[in-house]
C-alpha cells in the first residue's frame, strides 16, 4: 500500500511541476527585469502625455474605462473594455452612451477605484489644458468646463454605489468609443492634482506601476502588487506582465543604443534604430532581434488646392504621377512601405489602390496638357532627416516637371506650426505627415479634408460641400462594417481631387538583445511595443 | 582695492542685465515661432491657443514678459516651451557632468599645453619644437565636432576600444566615469593644447631675453633652475588670464562633443534646446555660461589688481 | 639702417621660411580646387551641386551599378571608374554627387570665411581706432558694448542670431535679407568675432597714441581723422594683416560648427560644416562622407594658420605681437571693464 500511495505522490508532484512550468507561456521565464532606453524623456502623467514614448511608457499602467486591445496588427485597433465590464450602450440618438464600471478595483497604493474617479479624471486633463481636449468638448458641459475651469461637467453622471457610469454628449460623435480608450481618459483617484505629475507620478491601475522617475535621465517599474491581487482576474482583457522590474534610461543618442543592445548591456530600444544602421542591423538579426512594425501613418506632400498652378486637377494628378515611391523608399533607407492613398493598411477601412502609378512621361505630357501659367513654386520641408531629403527629392522632381523652385527648410519644431498658419506666404505644396491619435478613419478625413480644419491641420485647403457633408454624417456614426467601406469609397473619392502626394508608411522597428523572446513581443499600432508582453528567456 | 572690486562686480552685474535682454530680444524677433503655438503643439485649436496665451502671459507687453522670465529664471521656476519640465532643474542636474567634461578636459590641457610649451621654448629651433609646433599647430585646426564624430565611429564603434553609452557618476563609479569620458576628454583637449602651448611658448621665449633673466645667468643659476624658476613661472600669468577668457569657447566645444558623445550635461541640453527653438533653456543656459564668463573676467581682473599695482595706477590715470 | 622699406624686409623673410610658403602653396591649391567647381561639374561630373540622382545607375567599367540602393546606401567613391561621375561617391539617399558638393561647398566655406573675417578686421578697426584715440567716456562705451558680446559663449550666441535670422531673414529698413541667404551667417559670424579682434588693436592704438610722432601729428593741427588714418593706422598695418589671417581660420571653424549644428548655412546652400551634418547620419555605413570635408576643412584651417605665422614672423621677427586675439595680455591698461 505504501508503495503505491508513495507512486501516487511521485505522479501527482509530477504533474503539479508541469503545471507550473507550462504556467508561463512559450517556453521563456517569468520574473526578471527589463532595461529598456527611450530617446528622450516623455511626460510621465497619462492625462498630458501625447507623444509616442509617453503611450507607450504608460500603456501598461493607467488604464482607462476602455482600451486597445493588446495585440498587434489589425486586432490591435480594436476597443475592449478594461476598467469597465462591456463596451458602452450607445443610446439610439447616438448622445447617450452606458457603462457599469467593474467591482473590486482597486490602484496600486490600495485604494477602491471608484465611478466617480473617471468624471475627476476627465476634468483634471481638461483643467490641464491637455492636447486630448478636443476629442471630448462634445461631453456636455465640457466645454464650458474647459475654459473656466470650474462648475463640473454635468454631461458626466457616475454613481459609487452601482458603479453607472452615462455620458450624455452635446450631439452623435461616432469616433468617442475610440477616443474614451485613449490615455488622455485614463482613471485617476479623484484628488489627484491637476499640475504635471511626471517627476511623481499618479497610483496606477495596470499590471505595471511607475516608482523612481530621475527626470530626464530615466524611470523605472515594478509590479502593481493591488493587479495580481484585485484587478487582474477582474480584467481578463489585459495581460499581466512577465517581467517583475522594467528599467528605463534616456540615452539620447540612437546609434548608442544600438550598441549598447548589440552588447547586450541593454534588453529593448523604444527608438527606431537609426537610418545609418538600419540595414546593418537588419541583416544581422532579422527574425532574432530585430522585427519590422507597420504602425499607422501616412507621409505625403500636401498641396494647396487653392493657389496657382495648383487649382488646376490636371496639374495635381501630373505631380502624382511624378513622384516616385522606389526614390523615396531608398530616401528612407528601406523603412517605407509604399501608399498612395490616405487611409494606411491597418486602418479600418484601408482597399488598397494605386490611381496615379509612377510615370514620368504621362506627368510631363498632362502638365502640358493644363499648360499652367504660373510656374514658380515653393516647397516646404523641415529640417529633421528624412523629411528633408524628402523635401529635396521633391523639388527636384518639380523642376524636372518644368517648375521653378524655391526650397524651403524649416526647423521641425516650428514647421507645422508655419505651414498651417494661413497667413505665411507661399504655401504651395510640401512635405508632411499624419498619425492618427486613434484608429479611425475620421481621424483621418476630418482633419485633413474637411472645409472645417482649413486653418488648422487641412494643410490641402480642400473644401468640398459633399465631402463636408459627407465627413460629418460619418462621423457621428460609430464604426462599423457599413463604414468602413463607405470610408475606403472616401478614400477614393479624395485621391481623385488629388490634393495630396502619398507615398508610404514609415516603418518602425523593434530592436531587443539576444536575451528578449522576440517573437513574443507585441506591437501594438497605436501604443507601440507592449510592456507586458517582454519576457526574458 | 576693494573700490576696485566693487567696480568690477557692479560691471558685472551690468553686463548681465544687458546679455539678458539681448537674449530675449533676439528670440522674440522671430515672427514665426510663435510660443503659444509651440506649446500647443501639432493638432492645436484656436482655443487652446487662447488660453495658452492668456495662461503664460505671451500677449503681455514685451517688456513684462521679459521681467516675468527673468523673476521665473531667478526663482528656479522657468519652464521649457518644448518640454514642459523645469529648466533650472534640468541644469542643475547636467552640472556635475559637463564640470566633469571640462575640468577633467582642463587638466589634460593644461599638463600637456604647459609640457609641450616648455619643451619648444626650451629646444626653441630645433626638431623637437618644430614637431611640437605642426602638433600645435594642427590641433587648433581641428574642427571639435569632427574629431568627435571620428573618435566615435572609429575607436568606439568600430574598435570597441571605449565604451559606448552615456555619462557615468563620479559617485557610481570612479572607474567607469572616467572610461566613460577619455574620449570627450581627449577631443576638448586637443583643441587648447596646441593654443595654450604656442601661448606658453612665445611667453617664455620673449621672457628669456628679459633683463631679470640675464641678472639670473649671471648669478650662475644652472639653465634649468633659470628656465623653470624665473622663466616659466613669470610665462604662466597670462596663461591664467586665457584660461578665464576661453570659457566661452570651451562652452561651444562642450555643446557639440556632449552631443556626439551622449553626455547629460548642460551642453547636450543647449544642444537640443537650440534645435528645439525652446527659448527658456537657451536663455538661462546663455545666462549661465555669461554668468561665469564675467565672473571668471572679473576675479581676474582683481587678482591681477592684487598683484600688479600699475594695472591700478593705470586705471585712474585714465 | 639701409634704405629698404620694412614691407620689403617682410617680404624677404617670407621667401626665406619654406614651412609657410609651402603652406601657402597649399592653400592656392586649395583655391584652385574649389574654384574650379562648375568646370568639374559641367564636364566631368555632369551634374550640379543639388541634383539628386535617387533611382538612377552610372556605369563603371561597363556595368551598370545604383547610384542609391534599395536599402538607401549611397554608392561609394567611383574614382574614374565612371569617367569621374560620383569621384568620390554618391552623398548619401539623395545621390547627389560628393565631389561636386565637396567643390561647391569649399567655396561657400571659404566664401563666407574671408568676407567674414573682413568684416570683423573693418570693425575692429574702427572700433580699435576710436576707443584707442579718445579713450574716456567713447573708449567706456564701446569696452562695455564689447563686453556684453564677449560674455556670450561664442556658439550659443551665434547660434542664437543663426536661428533667429534662418527662419525669418534680416530686415533692417529698405535692406532685406532672406533666411537663407549666405550673408546672414557672414554677418553673424563677423560680429561675434569682433570683439576678440578688437581689444588687441585697441590695446596697440593705445600704445601708439603716446609716441612722439602722434603728438607731433596733434600738435601740428592735424584732426582726429587725419591721426586715426593717416598716423596711427598704417602703423597697424602689419598687425591688422597677421588678424585677418587668423580670423579666416577662426570664422571658418566657427561657420562649420554653426552649419554642423543646423543654425548656420541653409539649404539648399552647401558648405563643408553642412557635407559633415549630412555624413554624420550615415557616420557608420558610409564614413568617408564625414572624414572627407572634415579634412578638406582641416587642411584649409591649417594652411591659413602656418601661412599666418609666418605672416607675422615676416613682419615682426620679434613676436612681439600678441597674436592670440583673445588675450588682451596683461597691458598696464588691465582687461577693465
Amino acid at each position: 500500500m505504501r508503495k503505491l500511495q508513495a507512486a501516487l505522490v511521485v505522479v501527482a508532484l509530477m504533474v503539479v511541476a508541469a503545471a507550473l512550468s507550462s504556467c508561463g507561456s512559450s517556453g521563456g521565464k517569468e520574473g526578471g527585469t527589463l532595461t529598456g532606453s527611450f530617446a528622450s524623456f516623455p511626460e510621465l502623467d497619462p492625462n498630458i502625455a501625447y507623444t509616442a514614448e509617453g503611450l507607450t511608457a504608460m500603456y501598461g499602467t493607467y488604464l482607462p474605462l476602455l482600451t486597445y486591445a493588446h495585440a498587434d496588427g489589425e486586432e490591435g485597433t480594436e476597443v475592449v473594455p478594461a476598467l469597465v465590464e462591456n463596451l458602452p450602450e450607445i443610446s439610439k440618438d447616438g448622445k447617450t452612451y452606458t457603462m457599469t464600471l467593474r467591482k473590486g478595483l482597486k490602484y496600486s497604493d490600495g485604494a477602491p477605484v471608484k465611478a466617480s474617479d473617471f468624471p475627476a479624471s476627465i476634468e483634471r486633463m481638461l483643467k490641464l489644458n491637455s492636447y486630448g481636449t478636443p476629442f471630448y468638448t462634445d461631453i456636455v458641459g465640457a466645454e464650458e468646463f474647459a475654459e473656466t475651469k470650474s462648475g463640473g461637467i454635468p454631461g458626466i453622471e457616475a454613481d459609487d454605489q452601482s458603479g453607472k457610469i452615462v455620458i450624455r454628449l452635446t450631439r452623435p460623435r461616432g469616433t468617442f468609443v475610440q477616443e474614451l480608450a485613449l490615455l488622455y481618459a485614463a482613471v485617476l483617484p479623484a484628488g489627484t492634482p491637476a499640475k504635471n505629475l511626471t517627476a511623481d507620478p499618479p497610483p496606477a491601475n495596470g499590471p505595471y506601476e511607475i516608482v523612481e522617475v530621475e527626470k530626464g535621465r530615466g524611470w523605472s517599474y515594478t509590479r502593481n502588487p493591488q493587479w495580481e491581487k484585485s484587478n487582474a482576474a477582474r480584467i481578463p482583457e489585459v495581460p499581466s506582465g512577465h517581467v517583475d522590474k522594467i528599467d528605463i534610461s534616456v540615452v539620447r543618442n540612437s546609434a548608442t543604443q544600438v550598441n549598447e543592445i548589440e552588447r547586450d548591456k541593454a534588453d529593448w530600444m523604444q527608438t527606431n534604430v537609426p537610418a545609418d544602421l538600419y540595414n546593418k542591423v537588419k541583416d544581422r538579426y532579422e527574425g532574432t532581434q530585430f522585427r519590422v512594425e507597420r504602425p499607422i501613418n501616412i507621409y505625403f506632400f500636401w498641396i494647396n488646392v487653392t493657389r496657382p498652378p495648383f487649382d488646376d486637377l490636371k496639374v495635381r494628378q501630373a505631380v502624382n504621377y511624378a513622384v516616385d515611391s522606389a526614390a523615396l523608399e531608398r530616401i528612407y533607407s528601406g523603412a517605407l512601405a509604399a501608399a498612395h492613398q490616405v487611409l494606411p493598411e491597418g486602418m479600418p477601412g484601408h482597399e488598397p489602390f494605386n490611381l496615379y502609378p509612377h510615370d514620368m512621361a504621362k506627368a510631363k505630357s498632362l502638365l502640358e496638357e493644363a499648360d499652367p501659367p504660373d510656374r514658380e513654386i515653393t516647397v516646404w520641408t523641415d529640417n529633421e532627416s528624412p523629411a528633408d531629403e524628402a523635401g529635396a527629392y521633391y523639388a527636384n522632381v518639380l523642376e524636372e516637371l518644368g517648375f521653378d523652385v524655391t526650397l524651403k527648410t524649416i526647423s521641425a519644431d516650428v514647421y507645422f506650426q508655419l505651414i498651417s498658419n494661413p497667413s505665411t506666404a507661399n504655401l504651395d505644396t510640401g512635405w508632411a505627415n499624419w498619425f492618427s491619435e486613434y484608429p479611425h478613419p475620421n481621424a483621418y478625413f476630418e482633419p485633413n479634408f474637411s472645409g472645417e480644419s482649413i486653418g488648422s491641420t487641412n494643410l490641402s485647403n480642400t473644401d468640398v460641400p459633399k465631402l463636408n457633408e459627407k465627413i460629418a454624417k460619418l462621423g457621428e456614426e460609430p464604426l462599423g462594417s457599413r463604414q468602413e467601406d463607405e470610408y475606403a469609397a472616401m478614400d477614393r473619392e479624395v485621391m481623385e481631387l488629388a490634393p495630396w502626394v502619398p507615398y508610404g508608411t514609415n516603418t518602425v522597428s523593434t530592436f531587443v538583445s539576444s536575451e528578449i523572446e522576440l517573437d513574443d513581443v507585441i506591437f501594438n499600432p497605436i501604443f507601440g511595443q507592449d510592456l507586458t508582453s517582454f519576457q526574458l528567456k | 582695492m576693494a573700490h576696485f572690486a566693487i567696480r568690477r562686480l557692479a560691471g558685472m552685474i551690468a553686463v548681465l542685465f544687458a546679455v539678458s535682454v539681448l537674449v530675449f530680444a533676439i528670440f522674440n524677433v522671430i515672427p514665426s515661432a510663435d510660443p503659444a503655438r509651440q506649446l500647443a503643439g501639432r493638432s492645436a485649436n484656436p482655443q487652446l491657443i487662447a488660453s495658452i496665451t492668456k495662461e503664460w502671459g505671451f500677449d503681455d507687453p514685451l517688456p513684462r514678459q521679459y521681467l516675468t522670465m527673468m523673476e521665473n529664471i531667478l526663482t528656479g521656476k522657468v519652464v521649457s516651451y518644448e518640454t514642459r519640465e523645469n529648466v533650472d532643474e534640468r541644469i542643475v542636474e547636467g552640472i556635475p557632468a559637463t564640470f566633469s567634461l571640462c575640468i577633467g578636459a582642463a587638466v589634460i590641457w593644461m599638463f600637456f599645453g604647459i609640457l609641450f610649451g616648455y619643451l619648444s621654448a626650451v629646444r626653441a629651433g630645433g626638431l623637437l619644437d618644430r614637431a611640437l609646433t605642426v602638433v600645435a599647430v594642427t590641433g587648433i585646426s581641428i574642427p571639435v565636432f569632427w574629431l568627435a564624430a571620428i573618435l566615435l565611429n572609429y575607436l568606439t564603434y568600430r574598435l570597441e576600444l571605449f565604451p559606448s553609452g552615456s555619462y557615468v557618476p563620479l559617485t557610481e563609479s570612479p572607474l567607469e566615469w572616467a572610461n566613460h569620458l577619455i574620449l570627450p576628454w581627449v577631443t576638448l583637449a586637443v583643441i587648447f593644447v596646441g593654443f595654450y602651448s604656442r601661448v606658453l611658448r612665445s611667453n617664455m621665449l620673449d621672457a628669456m631675453n628679459e633683463d631679470y633673466v640675464r641678472t639670473a645667468r649671471a648669478k650662475g643659476l644652472s639653465e634649468r633652475r633659470v628656465m623653470t624658476r624665473h622663466v616659466l613661472r613669470n610665462s604662466l600669468v597670462p596663461i591664467v588670464t586665457l584660461f578665464g577668457l576661453d570659457f566661452g569657447a570651451l562652452l561651444g566645444g562642450a555643446i557639440v562633443v556632449e552631443g556626439i558623445f551622449n553626455i547629460n550635461g548642460i551642453g547636450q541640453y543647449a544642444y537640443e534646446s537650440l534645435i528645439n527653438l525652446d527659448l527658456p533653456p537657451i536663455m538661462a543656459i546663455t545666462l549661465f555660461g555669461a554668468f561665469f564668463i564675467v565672473l571668471f573676467n572679473a576675479l581676474v581682473d582683481i587678482a591681477y589688481a592684487y598683484l600688479d599695482p600699475r594695472v591700478k595706477l593705470g586705471e585712474t590715470a585714465q | 639702417m639701409d634704405g629698404r622699406s620694412p614691407w620689403y624686409l617682410a617680404y624677404r623673410r617670407l621667401r626665406h621660411n619654406r614651412v609657410a610658403l609651402g603652406f601657402g602653396a597649399l592653400l592656392a591649391a586649395i583655391v584652385v580646387f574649389v574654384v574650379a567647381a562648375p568646370l568639374w561639374a559641367d564636364h566631368v561630373a555632369g551634374t550640379g551641386p543639388n541634383a539628386t540622382h535617387t533611382t538612377e545607375r552610372v556605369e563603371v567599367d561597363g556595368e551598370p551599378r545604383e547610384v542609391v540602393n534599395r536599402e538607401g546606401e549611397p554608392v561609394g567613391p567611383l574614382w574614374l571608374g565612371a569617367g569621374g561621375k560620383f569621384f568620390l561617391g554618391a552623398d548619401g539617399r539623395l545621390g547627389r554627387d560628393e565631389m561636386v558638393r565637396l567643390m561647391y561647398g569649399g567655396r561657400t566655406s571659404l566664401f563666407i570665411g574671408v568676407v567674414a573675417a573682413s568684416i570683423t578686421v573693418l570693425l575692429a578697426t574702427i572700433l580699435g581706432l576710436l576707443a584707442g584715440y579718445y579713450g574716456g567716456r567713447i573708449d567706456g562705451l564701446i569696452a562695455r558694448a564689447l563686453d556684453v558680446v564677449w560674455a556670450f559663449p561664442v556658439t550659443l550666441l551665434g547660434a542664437a542670431l543663426g536661428l533667429a535670422l534662418a527662419t525669418g531673414g534680416l530686415g533692417i529698413g529698405p535692406l532685406q535679407i532672406s533666411g537663407e541667404s549666405l550673408w546672414i551667417p557672414i554677418l553673424i559670424i563677423g560680429v561675434v568675432y569682433t570683439p576678440y579682434v578688437t581689444r588687441p588693436l585697441r590695446g596697440q592704438v593705445l600704445a601708439l597714441r603716446e609716441k612722439e610722432f602722434v603728438e607731433a601729428a596733434v600738435s601740428q593741427g592735424s584732426g582726429p581723422l587725419r591721426v586715426m588714418f593717416g598716423e596711427l593706422l598704417p602703423n597697424l598695418l602689419s598687425t591688422i594683416i597677421v588678424f585677418f589671417a587668423i580670423s579666416v581660420a577662426n570664422t571658418m571653424l566657427l561657420e562649420s560648427m554653426l552649419s554642423f549644428l543646423g543654425v548656420g548655412v541653409q539649404p539648399p546652400n552647401t558648405s563643408w560644416g553642412t557635407m559633415i551634418a549630412d555624413g554624420f547620419e550615415l557616420i557608420t555605413s558610409a564614413p568617408l562622407l564625414t572624414v572627407i570635408p572634415g579634412a578638406m576643412l582641416l587642411l584649409t584651417v591649417l594652411s591659413v594658420n602656418v601661412f599666418a605665422d609666418g605672416l607675422r614672423d615676416a613682419l615682426d621677427p620679434r613676436a612681439k605681437l600678441r597674436l592670440e586675439a583673445h588675450a588682451g595680455k596683461a597691458e598696464p591698461e588691465g582687461t577693465a571693464i
